[in-house]
């Protein structure tokens, strides 16, 4: 298939609250927009395939994977990242409780799933642990930090389980 | 010396100290670094896996916009050779000439302004290739073998004869697929260059290695090498080797003089980091008609690249596992046109545990023993062959505290005797030992005068909990509250540590920091020798204990100071000292790494061969536990990586030679709704082998789990599965 010439646009994006007017060629993802043109390297890229949802961000208060939006259309919609979840310097209450059932090792899948129980949250579907579990199953994590995730958003979401 | 460290055993669960960091996205991966003016690269790779390049046309790549540089094996400079490491020889560097020696090796690198730029433009190379025939099949007649690869394989006693007198004889082949180790964060390199200094940030898990490396491969002294790792998006083995992508990076800096960054995709990750080989084995176990082991033949065989070299000891543990007279291991390496394997956590060990395990398994049901029964009647009271003593040992304990956890008496021995509703329910256990694994280490830590530690190594932390637990040792060792001690590592400019691999750096790394701490002590103790003021004038390091950052003597609490006024009071602004390990097996035992037994639930849809797990126990001997929060998180994450290597993965090379799956859509890893509730215990006691009592963690983890899966499978179906991964085709 012959790649399809792209050309440069303008466009503005209202990001973690915060307008930002960028200049860049069509095909740019919004990930690849966030990480290298904003500097906004919270969000990360462990696929570019739309299948590990490591860049997963919410668009409009929906969770999306960056990597398969693209930059352009995100003209006039809110994007909210991982560096948007809490004020500067103060950790969101399923931050807090990441660390605390240590949900993560390496951190690379961590904003990704944060951001995703985040929105799961919103969503109501942390109503039981499958649910929980079926609902995060989108975002991979190598280092197999999963029973702890479940503990961290069943925490927050205030769902019993064990 | 310092005082003893804790008796506890299981230490404070304390928060891993870069969580709050990870959380908000604010931990500086080599993939997130950016410098002013920086390049992207992207590389090029070749479409058959044997053969020659005839032609390569880079006139378009080069016109593209943005490009600023095409390497290919025409036109980059003669690189020195990489020097050998404890893993054996470098990688093999493909644009050294015209050859293919595997599809997807690497053929050229383009350069250009934007990584969207560089992509693009690789895409526009055009090349001509001589294809020659490749080998492909670990069962290719005409594949080259390597015998005995490492040197490595050994006989205790005289196994035919064991085998010949013994009442039940089991002999079976075993046969793994290749995987991948697919760490969630893309390796990147980021070079940069400052004059003939050269700074580099790179996915390794031994910036030492890597340091050298690079130095001798671009001829500069290693002082002016700089490798920096502060965090790393997980590597499982993938980061032990210097990659070639990585010195055509470095190289490519150089040539368009400006900081470069090359980010392998996802398929790429397949092709250029390693992966665990696909193997063979055969295990052939004789034994009484009680189960008393008297003979173990093992033979393990795993592919490996044309060119290469890879340590995948399959069989190198066998002989320390069981109480039996006879052994004999073999090692064998079959050379195929494939991306080079490399290791992936607990290489060789978790392959050969599943042999070995199932064997076993196999056996107590030959004999009519439970298999936990088996294990105890072999079980290794003293390092077989050696008749030393272990340094510590409580694999007994793990199956013992296991069994009870999972309520393993509530298994009826029968295959096919448990169900619930539609489902075969299984029960499966199988024991894992991963050995002991320890290196030079050095530390440097200093105490300033507002009475805090900072200590620094070239260590890694892959998510391993490395912060964290050295913070706790540190902390614990001087007398401080956790809070107060800031480590910093990942640098190469640091004191060497040794790699995060084999499970050895914790163990060279703490007993590091307990040198350094001694000498801590005596260094503040020499500063007030001759001070009237001081309460601790005169005294020796055995007659003092530090807490809070106050020392004071042990006799009398009351009479003490704190680092901070001894500093204030000799007008010192800090105090800095080294700490360092050499390795010392110690005198008269047998040292032992770490112990697990694993217990798994499994459900088995009967009609549709689904298969599920529904609990994992594991019960572990990882000696002194630093931190139970963390050392549990490397238990249950490994318990997690197994299940993958179990039930789901698999790289698959198609006739070609490509790789058929390099995508996550394509090669399953498990995902959260695969993972059930997953409880891990330590038992035991510190170990005997160094100061502070720790064992490695890393991969004990992994390393039972398959053979305790594919064992539940057995109990559940009656099918005995003898190959990985157990997928829903070999069920039905
Ligand atoms: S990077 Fe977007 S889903 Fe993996
Ligand atoms: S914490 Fe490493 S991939 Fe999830």
């Amino acid at each position: 298939m012959e790649i399809m010439r792209s050309s440069d646009v303008d466009v503005e994006l209202t990001i973690n609250g915060h307008k930002r007017e960028l200049r860049l060629d069509s095909s740019v993802t919004l990930l690849d927009a966030l990480r290298e043109h904003l500097d906004m390297t919270g969000t990360k890229k462990g696929c570019d395939q739309g299948a590990c949802g490591a860049c997963t961000v919410l668009l409009d208060g929906r969770r999306v994977v960056s990597c398969l939006v693209l930059a352009a259309q995100c003209g006039g919609r809110e994007v909210t990242t991982i560096e948007g979840l809490a004020p500067d310097g103060a950790l969101h209450p399923v931050q807090q409780a990441f660390v605390r059932h240590d949900g993560l090792q390496c951190g690379f899948c961590t904003a990704g799933q944060i951001v995703s129980a985040v929105a799961l949250l919103d969503e109501g579907r942390t109503g039981s642990d499958e649910e929980i579990r079926e609902f995060m199953s989108g975002n991979l994590c190598r280092c197999g930090a999963y029973p702890n995730i479940l503990a961290a958003i069943r925490e927050v979401a205030g769902t019993g389980g064990e | 010396m310092t005082a003893v460290t804790g008796s506890q055993l299981v230490g404070d669960p304390v928060d891993r100290v870069d969580g709050p960091l990870k959380v908000r996205g604010a931990a500086p991966y080599p993939s997130d670094v950016r410098y002013p003016g920086m390049a992207y690269a992207a590389l090029v790779q070749s479409t058959i896996a044997a053969g020659t390049i005839s032609s390569i046309d880079t006139a378009e790549a080069e016109a593209a916009p943005g490009v600023l540089a095409v390497l290919t094996h025409e036109n980059i400079p003669d690189l020195a050779e990489a020097p050998l490491t404890a893993l054996g020889s470098p990688p093999r560097f493909p644009l050294q000439d015209d050859r293919i020696v595997h599809h997807g090796q690497h053929v050229a690198l383009v350069v250009a302004g934007t990584s969207g730029q560089a992509a693009a433009a690789a895409r526009l190379i055009r090349i001509g290739y001589q294809e020659t025939p490749a080998i492909l099949d670990i069962a290719d007649p005409d594949a080259p073998v390597v015998t005995n690869p490492w040197g490595l394989e050994s006989e205790r006693g005289d196994v035919a004869a064991g085998l010949a007198s013994a009442d039940v004889v089991c002999d079976e082949t075993f046969t793994i697929a290749a995987e991948t180790n697919n760490p969630l964060g893309l390796f990147a390199t980021v070079a940069r260059w400052d004059g003939d200094r050269l700074v580099v940030h790179d996915s390794t898990q031994w910036p030492m290695m890597e340091r050298r490396t690079l130095a001798d491969v671009f001829g500069i002294p290693e002082d002016d090498v700089r490798v920096l790792v502060p965090y790393l998006g997980g590597a499982f083995g993938a980061g032990l080797r210097t990659w070639p992508h990585t010195i055509l990076t470095a190289l490519a800096a150089r040539i368009v003089n400006r900081p470069v960054k090359l980010v392998l995709t996802r398929p790429q990750m397949f092709t250029s980091v390693g992966h665990r080989p696909e193997t063979v084995q055969r295990v052939r176990l004789g034994a009484t008609r009680e189960g008393r082991l008297v003979a173990l033949d093992h033979e393990g065989t795993s592919t490996i690249g044309t060119e290469e070299a890879n340590l995948e000891p399959i069989t190198m543990g066998t002989p320390s596992l069981y109480a039996c007279p006879n052994v004999a291991t073999h090692d064998r390496q079959v050379r195929l046109n494939i991306p080079n394997p490399g290791p992936m956590r607990a290489p060789g060990t978790a392959q050969g545990n599943f042999a070995i395990e199932s064997a076993l398994d196999e056996l107590s049901y030959a004999v009519g023993v439970d298999p936990i029964e088996l294990r105890l009647r072999n079980h290794a009271e003293v390092q077989p062959g050696s008749g030393l003593p272990w340094s510590s040992n409580a694999l007994r304990e793990c199956y013992l505290v296991g069994a009870d956890r999972f309520g393993w008496a509530e298994r009826s021995a029968e295959p096919r005797s448990m169900r619930d509703g539609t489902e075969l329910v299984g029960y499966g256990m199988a024991g894992a030992a991963y050995h002991w694994y320890q290196t030079p280490c050095r530390v440097r830590i200093s105490i300033g005068r507002d009475g805090t530690a900072h200590v620094r190594s070239a260590a890694t932390d892959l998510g391993t909990g490395t912060y964290t637990v050295t913070t706790q040792l540190a902390a614990e060792l001087l007398g401080l509250d956790v809070g107060r001690v800031r480590v910093e590592i990942g640098d190469s400019d640091l004191p060497p540590a040794p790699q995060s691999g084999g499970s050895g750096l914790m163990i060279s790394l703490g007993n590091a920091v307990h040198d350094a701490a001694a000498t801590m002590l005596q260094a503040f103790i020499d500063a007030v020798a001759g001070d009237e003021a001081s309460p601790l004038r005169g005294r020796r390091p055995n007659e003092v204990a530090v807490h809070e950052g106050r020392i004071h003597l042990v006799a009398d609490p009351s009479a003490g100071e704190t680092y901070a006024e001894i500093l204030a009071r000799h007008g010192l602004d800090e105090i800095t000292v080294d700490g360092e390990v050499q390795p010392q097996p110690p005198a008269g035992m047998a040292p032992a790494g770490a112990f697990a037994a694993h217990f798994v639930e499994v459900r088995v849809d009967e009609d549709l061969g689904l298969l599920r797990i529904a609990r994992v126990v594991s019960a572990v001997d990882g000696g002194r536990i630093l931190n139970e929060k963390t050392a549990r998180s490397q238990i249950t994450g490994a318990t997690v990586m197994g299940i993958g290597m179990a039930m789901l993965e698999e790289t698959v090379f198609d006739p070609s030679g490509r790789i058929a799956n390099a995508t996550f859509g394509d090669y399953l890893i498990p995902v959260n709704a695969d993972v059930p509730t997953l409880d891990a215990v330590f038992v035991g006691e510190p170990d005997k082998s160094t100061p502070i009592g720790i064992k490695g963690l890393g991969e004990v983890g992994i390393v039972g789990v398959p053979a305790a899966i594919a064992n539940a499978v057995h109990h559940a179906t009656g099918r005995r599965i003898r190959s990985l991964p157990i997928t829903m085709d070999r069920l039905l």
